[in-house]
């Protein structure tokens, strides 16, 4: 039996090398002799305005360059933003994946893997190195082996890189601010008062519409929407170690204190000061958004740009159509640690994890586009655009962006649905880029996104990266554990002030019993092993 | 005399020869439930087995315990229990409150005096059948939120709380029941209706002879006629009671109501759909469908024991 299974092993290695060596052999100049055929997921955002995720203006610059560069034709396949997984189980389970797919989580694509539906990059990496300079270049050794596993040494994907890396920001109404004559809050009670003053002065405020008034605003996603708030309250002490057993959850619910963030937002809600309807309300609805826009909202938490995103369409541009010029969300900096320390929780520089599923029959040709996309040009291109249509360059020779309508508007933020291996704008020169982060929002003042692109990061503590090989309990428990610590959440935050502990004790221990535990402890032990 | 082998022979050629046409028609039913309903269970297969994405289900391997570890984890599933308590209870509920529903608004249909206002009344009550039921979903957050709700705001306005009628589990039970019957009441009173149409008018003289007034008539002459078919109904609804919508809960439900919205078929969608645990979820179905058919079965034997006809 075992002499069988290595001598297919060996037959299948041999027929590898061979099929491989003869796909370099048809490259010539980095072009195949034959036009090779390869497709790639694109998130869709639907979002108003937008053109075809699959078939526009920057698609066809991808779809022209790797058939001129690599002879390569290059099809989209649009995935829907909000229900990915979903999707893309779906078409592994039915064969039709793209051949080039993108995810988020680690542990859906390890689910794949072991049922064998992902193909292990690492002897391919090996061979064609050479042919993959920009990749290299962009990502280097660093993110491509970044999730090696160190025994078996298989690469089941490649982490794109993280290039401004930043999470979430705390905004407020600048605007109330002023009308009320209060100082951006500094501290947790300054915070609170704030949103006090609000709730007590919604008359004034929002004039006819003061039983509107929506001091604080959160969503469903509560981890991910009071991330500042709830962060404050983990112990400055926190050891790498803890940082990784406990860090399955990206939005840290198990980290040690916690619980005593969610109590204070608990009690905002039972004061009045949070937006009741927020459960109600799934991914993607507008609702909150539109709130927003229309004025009612006077804090926040969410993604360090959330309110300049979009343009014409987004929140900033909006409020000032809607409310006023002097209406503006500005980020604050108002949550302390223990230590007296505004610390940030970040992730390691990766971001989208790409993998080809195995039903990529064009593993070299695959590869070879994600090199064309880190070529420099080709990214920043995609980037920023056109001049003149998406970008101008100012006398420093940054680059500010334009508002854009039509069929060369961008669906997402400096394209980062096309440039998988990269998030966040690099245009080859750091003081270059810094610059011009300031002027990529089209129609925002500078002056806003200065202080959101400082605060989001400011005294952070980034992931380090942990390689003890696969987590057997994490294996398909995603989805149902985030779903878990998502009801959880809004139910304590919903609960009478008496009954927060009952409430949060219920819904985490059916947490950790429903797979929480397993995954706690494994993750410790392996860790242990390791390190 | 005994036909003889090559009598019969003519005979069935004959009588294929007469009837053929039918016999082709009928082929493409047939052909529908092959293809559509009996090949696809042969998947079920895949409760017993570890799933592969990339394997077809006759190569994957047998899972543990002899094949039956899914259904093991399933029942050690707390999740699953809570699904299956959930399901019971919501179908449960849904009967006895909208069972009884349509046959009331049909013996009220029934006695209206004023054909055209009650062939009105039938369609705008049946109107709401044709709604899917995420428009539903979308309308009861307009109307039941509880600060942007319309009857929430009436309600703060004349200065009462706010219900909780989507945000607490039990009121939210009430809203699912209650958007049920609004939802199905007017399309199931048309089996009702037409089975009100075939009592023997004569029946209605001789009792108005004898003096009997409306409550009389309803309960001597209309319930009794209808009650074959709400017997017939009754079995086909017991059939189902294991069984679950899945867009009804699913659109209707909201993080703070898990704890009752959760049926097995959103075990189902989460576990396997999206945790990619078909195994485990195919095992989940299958025990479903089977307790569904013992209800069928149940119920039917208990009709036929109370002298009904059943459904077969």
């Amino acid at each position: 039996m075992h002499k069988k299974r290595l001598v297919a092993l060996g037959f299948t290695l041999v027929l590898l090398l061979a099929f491989s060596s003869l796909a370099a052999a048809e490259l010539v100049d980095g072009r195949f002799t034959t036009t090779r055929k390869i497709t790639v997921e694109v998130y869709d955002r639907s979002n108003p305005g937008g053109s075809t995720p699959e078939d526009n203006f920057f698609t066809d610059f991808i779809k022209e360059g790797m058939l001129r560069d690599h002879n390569v034709e290059v099809e989209f396949v649009a995935v829907p933003r909000w229900t990915e997984d979903q999707v893309i189980n779906n078409l592994l389970a039915a064969g039709d994946a793209p051949d080039i797919c993108v995810t988020y989580s680690f542990p859906t694509i390890q689910t794949y893997a072991n049922m064998g539906g992902v193909i292990n990059l690492d002897p391919y990496l090996t061979e064609y190195k050479e042919l993959l300079p920009d990749l290299w270049d962009l990502l280097g050794d660093t993110n491509i082996y970044w999730s090696q596993d160190p025994d078996t040494g298989s690469v089941w994907a490649i982490e794109a890189i993280l290039f401004q890396n930043k999470r979430i920001n705390t905004f407020v109404r600048e605007d109330w601010l002023n009308k009320l004559g209060l100082d951006k809050p500094t501290t947790l009670e300054e915070f609170e008062d704030m949103l006090r003053a609000f709730r007590d002065n919604a008359q004034l405020l929002l004039g006819e519409d003061a039983d509107k008034m929506i001091p604080y605003s959160t969503s469903f996603d509560v981890g991910w929407r009071n991330d500042h708030l709830f962060t404050a309250f983990v112990p400055e002490e926190l050891s790498d170690r803890e940082m990784y057993v406990f860090g399955f959850d990206d939005r840290r619910l198990l980290y040690p204190g916690y619980k005593e963030g969610v109590r204070r937002l608990n009690q905002w809600y039972n004061e009045g000061l949070v937006w009741k309807d927020f459960p109600l309300y799934g991914a993607g609805d507008t609702t909150e958004d539109n709130m927003m826009k229309a004025g009612y909202v006077g804090a926040f938490m969410h993604n360090w740009d959330y309110p300049y995103r979009d343009g014409q369409e987004g929140i900033h541009a909006n409020l000032q159509k809607l409310v006023g010029p002097e209406a503006a969300f500005i980020a604050v900096e108002s949550f302390k640690n223990d230590a007296g320390i505004y610390r940030k929780y970040l992730s390691a520089p990766i971001d989208r994890k790409v993998f080809f599923p195995s039903t990529n029959t064009e593993p070299l040709a695959s590869l070879l586009y994600l090199n064309w996309l880190s070529k420099l040009e080709n990214r920043r291109f995609l980037q920023i655009g056109e001049e003149g249509v998406n970008h101008i360059v100012t006398e420093t020779g940054a680059i500010q962006s334009l508002p854009v309508t039509g069929e060369k508007i961008m669906n997402s933020p400096q394209n980062i649905d096309y440039t998988i291996v990269i998030n966040g704008l690099d245009l080859g020169d750091d003081s270059l880029t810094s610059k011009s982060i300031g002027l990529n929002y089209a129609g925002v003042d500078p002056r806003f996104i200065e202080p959101a692109y400082i605060i989001t990061s400011n005294e952070a503590r980034y992931g380090k990266n942990v390689q003890v090989g696969e987590i057997r309990a994490e294996e398909g428990m995603g989805t149902v554990l985030s779903e878990k610590r998502n009801n959880l959440l809004a139910q304590a935050v919903v609960a009478k002030v008496e009954d927060f502990d009952e409430v949060w004790e219920r819904g985490f221990t059916d947490y950790l019993r429903s797979g929480g535990q397993a995954i706690i402890d494994e993750r410790a032990q392996k860790y242990d092993e390791k390190y | 005399m005994e036909k003889t082998w090559a009598d019969r022979r003519r005979s069935m050629a004959n009588y294929i020869r007469k009837y053929w046409s039918l016999y082709l028609m009928l082929s493409i039913p047939l052909a529908y439930f092959i293809i559509f309903r009996y090949i696809p269970m042969t998947y079920i297969q895949i409760a017993f087995k570890r799933y592969s994405i990339i394997q077809s289900p006759w190569e994957m391997p047998w899972a543990a315990n002899n094949g039956f570890e899914y259904f093991l984890r399933a029942f050690r599933n707390l999740d699953f229990l809570y699904a299956l308590r959930n399901t019971l209870m919501l179908n449960f509920l849904d009967l006895l409150a909208g069972f009884p529903a349509p046959i009331i608004l049909a013996l009220l249909l029934n006695e209206l005096a004023f054909p055209r206002f009650k062939r009105i009344t039938q369609s705008v009550a049946y109107m709401p059948h044709f709604l899917s039921w995420i428009i539903i979903a979308g309308m009861a957050k307009q109307l039941f939120a509880p600060t942007s709700g319309l009857i929430n705001i009436a309600l703060n306005r004349m200065g009462f709380d706010s219900i909780p009628f989507l945000n607490d589990p039990a009121h939210w039970v009430g809203t699912y029941l209650f958007l049920g019957i609004w939802r199905n009441v007017g399309w199931n009173t048309i089996i009702y209706l037409a089975a009100l149409t075939s009592i023997n008018p004569e029946l209605y003289e001789a009792s108005a002879i004898d003096g009997a007034g409306r409550m009389q008539n309803i309960r001597y002459i209309t319930l009794p006629s209808l009650r074959p078919t709400i017997i017939t109904l009754l079995i086909l609804n017991l059939g189902h009671i294991l069984s679950s919508e899945f867009d009804r809960p699913f659109a209707l439900s909201n993080p703070l109501v898990n704890s009752v919205s959760n049926v097995i078929s959103i075990f189902v969608y989460r576990y396997g759909i999206r945790g990619l645990q078909f195994s485990l979820t195919t095992a989940v179905g299958l025990f479903q469908s089977v307790i569904c058919v013992i209800f069928l079965f149940a119920a039917n034997a208990l009709a036929k024991r109370f002298g009904e006809r059943g459904i077969w």
